[in-house]
């Protein structure tokens, strides 16, 4: 839904690294970006291009890592993936906060993040 | 001798270097947010955050809980759209301070928009905060304001499939308004269906049925959310 001002934050933020670093070109930024954000890839992937067009970054390769949906119970220990509800009704997976195990409620440990993991760029 | 496969690793011209950065970028949002949240608390105020789809009731369900807790708090309302102040002014009627925070493109609040209204605001003066979401079910999950509590509320007549098609919401939620009931037979709705929905994907969600025209339900959700 917002990809287009993460990814204009996005590349923000690397030029100036790249700034700072006095790059000549920047060549690779590695994402992560969780599956519980509403960040569609292939929307962040053509407002990356859009925006890094007439910059140092244009042409560099996108490398995105998604990271799944986990989460913690305090009852049990439960690390792990979500519970989803199969729901026979409106066949489809409804992924909820109980945990897989026992039931309880579970914490979301992973899955919002979006993150600049690592730059390279030619100096 | 089996053949090299042709992928070569080539330096490239000058030096390559690495810079590991690990900077989460909707974090932003959040440190704002644990900020307001703070500021209000030093100032006495609690926030709730009223979230919910385009006509689900958000506005006529803030009007009823100002009217059931004026005489007990002294109350503001925030009150954000795209544009009007259509809303805030039904709000202000009730003699409360209401300010509009107009977003003019954006479908949510988020957090700096907040610390900029709470600006316009005397805190001393109050000690309850309603801020009303932009109608939308998909992204003010994603942002948090500073609230204390948040609220969904969710309306017979956007039909049965509200709720399990929209399950990320539901998981950031306190309570559960489910609003129109006296419809929900014209409109073949289970209510007791939508509040099934609710309570598999967030067992801690407190669910109320509401009619914010006559103020049913409107007691026990103000209960739900701790006054």
């Amino acid at each position: 839904m917002h990809e287009f001002s993460v990814t204009s934050q996005i590349v923000q933020s690397v030029l100036g690294e790249a700034e700072k670093r006095k790059a000549k070109k920047v060549t690779a930024v590695y994402l992560v970006i969780g599956k519980l954000t509403f960040l569609g890839l292939e929307q962040v992937r053509f407002a990356y291009e859009v925006l890094t067009k007439d910059t140092i970054m244009e042409g560099s390769k996108l490398f995105i890592k998604k990271q799944e949906g986990l989460v913690k119970c305090s009852h049990c220990g439960y690390e792990g993936g979500f519970k989803y509800e199969d729901d026979a009704l409106y066949h489809v997976l409804v992924p909820t906060l109980k945990c897989p195990k026992c039931g309880n409620l579970v914490s979301i440990t992973a899955g919002k993040e979006c993150t600049i993991k690592s730059i390279k760029m030619m100096i | 001798m089996a053949k090299l496969k042709k992928e070569v690793v080539r330096a490239e011209e000058g030096e390559i270097f690495d810079v590991e950065l690990s900077e989460n970028l909707l974090k932003a949002n959040q440190r704002l947010a644990e900020e307001n949240k703070r500021f209000l608390h030093e100032n006495g105020v609690r926030a709730i955050d009223v979230m919910g789809s385009i006509g689900s009731g958000k506005t006529s369900l803030i009007e009823k809980l100002v009217q059931f807790l004026k005489s007990r708090y002294r109350i503001a309302v925030f009150k954000g759209d795209l544009t009007t102040t259509i809303d805030a002014e039904l709000i202000a009627r009730h003699g409360v301070e209401s300010i509009a925070i107009n977003t003019g493109k954006e479908c949510h609040l988020d957090a700096n928009l907040v610390k900029k209204a709470l600006k316009k605001l005397d805190l001393k003066s109050i000690d309850l905060l309603f801020i009303e979401n932009v109608g939308n079910l998909i992204c003010p999950a994603e942002f948090a304001l500073g609230s204390d509590k948040r609220v969904v509320v969710v309306s017979v007549t956007e039909g049965p499939y509200m709720v399990v098609k929209h399950p990320f919401i539901f998981m950031e939620t306190d309570v559960v308004a489910v609003n129109k009931v006296d419809l929900a037979k014209a409109m073949d709705v289970n209510v007791k269906q939508l509040e099934k929905d609710v309570k598999a994907i967030n067992p801690k969600a407190i669910i109320v049925a509401t009619n914010c025209r006559t103020g049913e339900g409107v007691g026990d959700v103000a209960k739900a959310l701790g006054f």
